[in-house]
Parts: structure tokens; C-alpha cells; sequence
């Protein structure tokens, strides 16, 4: 199966195993160029495992892993990184005793270009103007939601082409998940791309362009958000119970 | 006479060296969570680059310093990328082995080529001291102080202002998110190992010079050092581990200013245990910092067991029996008898370490408290020899389980730095406690083994009594492990957690297996004292505990045939081909070097 030439990333025919169990079967997603695209699915989806495998953390046994045209097969996580993807981590994985500021510019760890590196510092305060008053402080002090902050800069830092992340809204206030939904439109609407995994269908079909549903490894449902918003299934399985709060 | 001035100068010069080993072991412990026991062989490397250098190319001391540094970064770049670097994705144990493996591979070597007679490493410095209030302080104690502050100085500014530094940082806090910032943590690796290495070469270079003399006994004593500065600084804490180096400077020289120098090394590990139990995590480590990860699970390489049919087993049993009623030479019973000997050591290890999961490092000390109760008993109480090997393995069963302890609450790498530290405190009390141990004099004339009246003095009858104990051992441990309790401790070594949500005592479990493990060892050490005549607190050393995991890994850990296999293929192979005694250390390093990468779970499998 090759892959649609607008996409940015394309996974096809992915399968994954933990020792004897197999997590994806003959997965493939497409992100296209400038769109926010998102993963859903329940616990022990195979989500998360989604996410390392584009990272490069988790080898697929067989299935084909493009982005930008050409493969990540083989590459290691800091090649990934380089090639232009960044992530924000499930649970914002901060370095905890690392200072707010640290954090930031560990973002930046794969660039050379210090000025920039620092005009873009600036521009992450601006972005997120709470940090401002805790760059001295350590990153382990702040709260979940400042801290989804911290992890959404760092990984901005880097200019990648695109932002994966791993169930961003996670754990976070109803204020700080609303901020943090409006961050992600803001940073795709400057041009990143961005594959999200989430567990809320409701609010990531809110700002996605596509979703994919995942469950037990298989994608069972895809298309358009809008579409897959109103599709009755959807709504039995996600957005009934398990509204969040 | 020597004022507290000079105590406390000498503590906090002793506390530097100690610190330059102690920080390269944190910064390697918080990147890849792993104790590296080969430091002290670095340390020992650079004391012997820096006799080469002084004596031999006649460098001036500041090009000695930076020769020793470049040297032994090169060595611990290879032992990055040739020893740990294959074993990324192995069992959590195998980094560990395979650091005990390189340090005596290393420390042989050094042997080999400059042999094991102490050098002397001249200080380059002239020999002038100077008053300073009530004590004296020397250019050697300036310049070690300078070097301690220098490479503290330079380590700060690396951490803090180099890129590479904060990779290491991020990497010690998060090594995935750090790898997804773009890290490559094999140069992380790397960077701490270098620096790790030229920090250790120079401490051992410096100590040689404030010595006068080095020898290679300087490397495991370096890493013990190391380990307890570390580990009461709070292991991976940088800053911790230097506190902890001085305090541990201050209280080795107050202590040996009170009581004298042969309890230098004592304080050092009961301050070790006392933090241990008290602060697993070190002085300076707030609670909330996650506690010892567990090493539970993976730790051991998961495997099927070889079966070997009953009948097999029977049949080899009987041919050893058999086998001196052949014309076989003297030499082979005598090394066999070492094999079933170092089988119950084995048993008795791979009980604790494979199917306990708690991989002690002082296993000699069973062997030795069970070798001089039995000499004791039948020394000074006329104990009947046969009886009195019973009583050493009660009383190594008791005394060692009750020892040991205090380790019971820790897990992974802690309980191989506690029971190797409880092991040289029981040499060390061994040595000290003359009034009933004869101190460093040791004991001989001890009386040959004797049963029911008769003495076992041919090397046959000798023979089929410690092979028949360990037949007998061997039976009760395979019924053991079939047990329920067998099955309790293999659950206990998978996932501690689980097994305590089910109800199991682990302090309960753990002491059984102490129990039974220290009572196989103490037959074992009774057994020999009777054989040799004559044993000392060096009788069993720290060798002997490492060739005992080396013989159970060999085997396959938690594996009874294994253990035997092990014994019989660690003594007697050397002997076969006839290897010099010198070489055999070496080639048991190797062996477990390769094992670690090859073969983790051993020739039969662990069980």
C-alpha cells in the first residue's frame, strides 16, 4: 500500500508485538501536510504503543513508517527527532529537577542556532505567558496543567514539522484542558502538523481535521472528524459514558 | 603524636580521593541506574599509568596527572562500548555481572604484567610539611585537595553550561523523554563513563603517591569506597556523593585515631549498613524521590530449564561414587572434593541469588563463619569433627541470616552492595576479635574430619563424605523447590510487590532462604577448615564469593544440577588443562563475560 502523496506521515500495514502478543494489526494512518489528526481509542488500544513506534521507542516486526517521503525504519529516536518530530510525552515526562528554563531550551537540543534558539525562548513566553514568572523554578514543582504547558513549549522548541502527543488533556482541569485545545489549533494553524493520541473522542474530534479509532490493535473506524463526530458508533462507545468532566 | 587537626586534615584528604571515585560512580549510577564495580579496577589502572609515567618516562607531575586522566577515560570508553553497550537490551542483572567480570578481568591483568608485589609510586613532590594551627599539612595533601576542587569546579561547569551536560542531566532524570528531545544516549553514556574513568585513574594515581606504594589489592577496596561514599550520599546524587566521601574520609580517620588501623575498613561499611537500613536513599535524598527501583521481574534471564532425566542424574551420581574404587591419581579426588565443596557454596548461592533473587556478594562469609565455629567446637570444646560441621552450619545458618537482615528491605543492586559490605564486616570482626578468633594469626592444627569415632583421613573416604553431603543438600534443595515454599520464594523473586499483596511475609521468606542457603555454605566451610588444617580471615575472601556466582550462573541461576555442573566445570577445567593458578581468576572474569553476553541464563537454564 504506498501512501497518499500529500501525507507528512504515513504509517501502512504496521505490526507490532510484546514478545508473543501483537498489539497493531496492519495498522495504517495518514497524517496529511498541515492537519491535526487523532488517534482514539480506549486502554490497551495500542495507542500509546502507536506513538513510540513513529518515535522510534518501540520496533514494528513488519509495516512501513514514511515521513516526509522517506522511511523511519531503522532510525534511532534522535535521528527521528532530527528529521523534524517532537513529542509531548503521555504524563509530560518533565526532566523534574531541571529548572522551567532548562526544560525549555532541552526542546532546542538538536539545534545549533543559539540566537534563534533564544529569540524562540521569547516567543514561547509569549505563547505560554504563565512560564514567564517560573523559568528558575523546578520543573517537578509546577502543576499538572503549568506542566503541559512547559512540555507543549519544549516541544515547540525544536521547529519540528510536526508535534506528536500522547493524550495531552490528560489529568489537567477543565480550565487548563480548554487552554490546552486552543494551544494545539494555534500551533497547527502556524503550519505544524500535529498526531495527537487521545482518550476523549469529544474533545479531540473537536479541533481534529481527521480521526482513526483503534481498538484491540485494529482501526475500525476513520474519516473525517466532523463525519466521524455524529457517527453513531462513536457516540455509543466514547462520547456517551465517558464524557470528561 | 598526631593532633585532631591532623585527624580531620587526613579525613578530608582520604574524603577527596574517595569523592573523584564516588562521583564517577553517581554520575554513571543516575545515567543508566547501574552500580559499575569496575570502577576501583579503573582507579587501579591509573595508579599503575601513573607508576609507568613517574618511574619510567620520568613526565613532570602535571603532565603525569593529565597522561593518568586521558589513559583511563580511553579504558572506560572500551569498557562502555565493549562491555555494557552489547548488554542495552538485556536483563537488568547482566550490566551488573558484567561490571564484577571487567574488574577482575582488569585487576588479573594488571597483576599479570606488573605483577602482584607492591610498587612504590614516588609523590614528585617535595617532602616538606607545613604548621598549620595545632596539625601539618603537606604539598601532596594541597594537591589533592586541588584536584578534588579542580575536577568538582570543571564537573559543575560541565553539568550546568555544556550541552553534553545537560544531556547527561536530562538523561539521569528521564532517559526517554531525553532521547525524545533528540539525546543520543549512547554519547551520554559515554561522556560518563570518560569522565568517570580519568576521575578514578587520577584518585588511584594520587593515592599511590600519598602511599608511597600501590598494589592491585587497591581495587576492590577502591570500589567498596567508592560505593558506600555514594550510596550515603544518595546513589546518582553528584553532590551527595561527594558529602558523602568526606563524611566518610572524617569518619574512617577519627576512627581509626580511637581504636587503630585494622578497624579503618569497618566503620566504612558499618556506616554503609547503618545508612542502608536507616536511608536507602542516601543522607541527602528527599523522600520524594522514587524509592530503589525494583530489579524484580526481568532481572533474572527468564528460561526453560534443560530437563535431564532422572535416570542420568542417578547414573553420574553413581559413577562419581564409583570412582575412587579406579586407579585414579590422588590430584583428581582432591580437586573433585573442591568441586562438591564449592558445590554447596554453589547450592547454597544459587538458593539466595536464583531462586531468592537476592544476589549476594558476600557469600565467603558463610563459608568462614561455618569454618570457624567447626574449628572452634572441636578446637576448644573437643566437639567430635562430624558434629562440629553440623554446628558450623547452624551457626552460619543462624548467625549469617541474622547478619544479612538488615538488607532484607532493599532490592536489586542494593542488596549486592549490602551483603558484599556484610561480608567484609565479617572478616573484618574475624581479623579484630582475637580473643576468640586468634585475630590475624589464624588457626591451625585443626583436627581431620572423623564420623561415629573414625577419622576421614584418606582423600577417598574425604571424598565420599562431601560428596555425599552434597548429594544429600542437593536432594533436600530439588524437594524444596518443588515445594510450596519454593514456589512462594520464586514469586517473591518475580514481583515482590504482587507476592506481598498476596500475603507473603517477605522478611519470613527471605530468612528461610538465608537459612537453608547459610546452613549449605556452613557444612561447606566446616567441611574445609577440617580438610586444610588451618584457616584465616583471608581463607575466604571475596574470590570466593565471586567464583561461587560466577559457578551459579554458570549453571543457570536457581538451577541444583546447574550449581554442581558449574562447581565441577570452575575447578575442574582449570585443572584439566593445567592453567597457572594466576591465570584462573582471568579466566573466570571471562567466563562470566561471556555468560553475561552469550548465555545469561546459563548452560541448564534458570528455574
Amino acid at each position: 500500500m504506498t501512501s497518499a502523496p500529500e501525507a507528512l506521515l504515513a504509517l501502512s500495514d504496521v505490526n507490532t508485538f510484546y514478545g508473543q502478543a501483537q498489539v497493531h494489526f496492519d495498522l495504517s494512518i495518514n497524517v496529511a501536510r498541515g492537519h491535526i489528526v487523532c488517534l482514539l481509542g480506549g486502554n490497551a488500544s495500542g495507542k500509546s504503543t502507536t506513538m513510540k513506534i513513529i518515535l522510534g521507542l518501540v520496533k514494528p516486526r513488519s509495516g512501513e513508517v514514511r515521513f516526509d517521503g522517506a522511511s523511519l525504519i531503522g532510525l534511532s529516536t534522535p535521528q527521528i527527532v532530527r528529521r523534524g518530530i517532537a513529542s509531548v510525552p503521555e504524563a509530560r515526562r518533565l526532566f523534574a529537577d531541571m529548572s522551567v528554563r532548562e526544560n525549555i531550551l532541552m526542546g532546542a537540543f538538536v539545534r545549533n542556532d543559539r540566537d534563534a534558539v533564544a529569540q524562540d525562548l521569547d516567543r514561547m513566553l509569549t505563547l505560554f505567558p504563565k512560564l514567564g514568572q517560573r523559568l528558575a523554578q523546578r520543573a517537578g514543582s509546577l502543576s499538572g496543567g503549568e506542566q503541559q504547558m512547559v512540555a507543549m513549549a519544549r516541544a515547540l522548541m525544536s521547529r519540528p514539522r510536526m508535534i506528536v502527543m500522547d493524550e495531552p488533556t490528560m489529568g489537567l482541569s477543565p480550565l487548563y484542558v480548554d487552554r490546552v485545545l486552543e494551544l494545539i489549533r494555534a500551533i497547527n494553524q502556524d503550519g505544524v502538523s500535529v498526531f495527537m493520541v487521545e482518550q476523549n473522542a469529544s474533545l479531540a474530534l473537536e479541533i481534529a481535521h481527521e480521526a482513526y479509532v483503534l481498538q484491540t490493535g485494529k482501526i475500525v473506524l476513520s474519516g473525517p472528524a466532523r463525519a466521524l463526530k455524529d457517527d453513531p458508533r462513536i457516540r455509543d462507545a466514547y462520547l456517551g459514558g465517558s464524557e470528561a468532566a | 603524636m598526631s593532633s585532631w587537626l591532623d585527624h580531620t586534615i587526613n579525613g578530608l584528604i582520604v574524603g577527596n580521593v574517595y569523592a573523584l571515585v564516588a562521583v564517577g560512580l553517581a554520575l554513571i549510577f543516575g545515567v543508566s541506574r547501574l552500580i559499575n564495580f569496575a570502577q576501583g579496577s579503573i582507579y587501579l589502572v591509573g595508579a599503575y599509568i601513573g607508576w609507568i609515567a613517574v618511574v619510567h618516562l620520568h613526565t613532570p607531575l602535571p603532565l603525569t596527572i593529565v597522561v593518568v586522566a586521558v589513559a583511563s577515560a580511553i579504558v572506560g570508553l572500551i569498557i562502555e562500548r565493549f562491555g555494557l553497550r552489547p548488554l542495552q537490551n538485556s536483563v537488568r542483572i547482566a550490566p551488573l555481572l558484567a561490571t564484577i567480570g571487567i574488574s577482575f578481568v582488569l585487576d588479573q591483568l594488571v597483576m599479570l604484567i606488573f605483577s602482584p608485589n607492591p610498587r612504590a609510586l614516588p609523590s614528585q613532590l617535595p617532602d616538606v610539611r607545613f604548621q598549620v594551627g595545632g596539625g601539618t599539612i603537606g604539598p601532596l595533601d594541597l594537591l589533592i585537595a586541588g584536584v578534588g576542587l579542580t575536577s568538582a569546579l570543571l564537573l559543575f561547569v560541565f553539568l550546568r553550561y555544556t550541552k553534553l551536560g545537560w544531556a547527561v542531566r536530562a538523561t539521569a532524570q528521564d532517559r526517554d523523554a531525553a532521547m525524545q528531545m533528540g539525546v543520543d544516549v549512547n554519547r551520554v553514556n559515554q561522556a560518563v563513563f570518560g569522565i568517570a574513568a580519568a576521575l578514578g585513574g587520577v584518585s588511584g594515581m594520587l593515592v599511590g603517591m600519598y602511599y608511597n606504594q600501590i598494589d592491585t589489592a587497591m581495587s576492590l577496596q577502591a570500589t567498596l569506597k567508592g560505593v558506600v561514599a555514594e550510596v550515603v550520599g544518595g546513589a546518582g546524587n553528584v553532590p551527595g556523593a561527594v558529602i558523602g566521601s568526606l563524611l566518610l574520609g572524617l569518619v574512617e580517620s577519627y576512627g581509626v585515631a580511637v581504636l587503630g588501623t585494622s578497624y579503618r575498613n569497618l566503620f566504612a561499611f558499618l556506616l554503609l549498613v547503618v545508612v542502608l537500613v536507616l536511608r536507602p536513599n542516601g543522607l541527602f535524598t528527599s523522600a520524594r524521590q522514587a524509592p530503589p527501583e525494583p530489579l524484580t521481574g526481568t532481572f533474572i534471564a527468564p528460561s526453560r530449564p534443560v530437563n535431564i532425566p532422572r535416570w542420568a542424574l542417578w547414573g553420574a551420581t553413581a559413577g562419581f561414587a564409583v570412582l575412587p574404587l579406579f586407579p585414579v591419581s590422588f590430584y583428581v579426588l582432591q580437586t573433585l572434593i573442591n568441586a562438591w565443596l564449592l558445590g554447596m557454596l554453589g547450592l547454597s548461592l544459587t538458593l539466595v541469588a536464583g531462586t531468592m533473587g537476592q544476589v549476594s556478594l558476600g557469600h565467603a562469609a558463610l563459608l568462614a563463619i561455618g569454618a570457624y565455629t567447626s574449628a572452634l567446637l572441636s578446637l576448644t570444646l573437643d566437639v567430635p569433627a562430624g558434629l562440629a560441621v553440623i554446628g558450623g552450619g547452624l551457626m552460619s545458618a543462624a548467625l549469617g541470616t541474622l547478619l544479612i537482615s538488615p538488607s532484607f528491605r532493599l532490592r536489586g543492586h542494593y542488596v549486592s552492595i549490602a551483603t558484599l559490605a556484610i561480608g567484609e564486616i565479617v572478616a573484618l570482626v574475624i581479623l579484630n576479635w582475637e580473643s576468640v578468633t586468634r585475630g590475624p594469626i589464624g588457626i591451625s592444627g585443626i583436627p581431620p574430619l572423623s564420623l561415629f569415632g573414625y577419622d576421614l583421613i584418606s582423600p577417598t573416604s574425604v571424598y565420599w563424605f562431601s560428596l555425599a553431603v552434597m548429594v544429600v543438600l542437593a536432594l533436600l534443595q530439588g524437594r524444596l523447590l518443588g515445594s510450596h515454599l519454593g514456589r512462594s520464594f520464586r514469586a517473591i523473586r518475580d514481583d515482590d510487590i504482587a507476592a506481598r499483596a498476596y500475603g507473603l511475609s517477605l522478611n519470613r521468606y527471605k530468612s528461610l532462604a538465608f537459612i537453608f542457603g547459610g546452613f549449605a555454605a556452613g557444612i561447606s566451610g566446616g567441611i574445609a577448615a577440617h580438610l586444610y588444617s588451618y584457616i584465616n580471615h583471608e581463607t575466604f575472601n571475596t574470590q570466593q564469593s565471586i567464583l561461587a556466582l560466577t559457578v551459579v550462573i554458570l549453571g543457570g541461576l536457581g538451577n541444583v544440577v546447574g550449581a554442581i555442573v558449574g562447581s565441577v566445570a570452575l575447578v575442574g577445567l582449570p585443572e584439566m588443562f593445567r592453567i597457572a593458578a594466576e591465570y584462573r581468576i582471568l579466566i573466570y572474569g571471562i567466563v562470566l563475560l561471556l555468560l553475561v553476553r552469550f548465555r545469561p541464563q546459563g548452560l541448564l537454564g534458570t528455574v
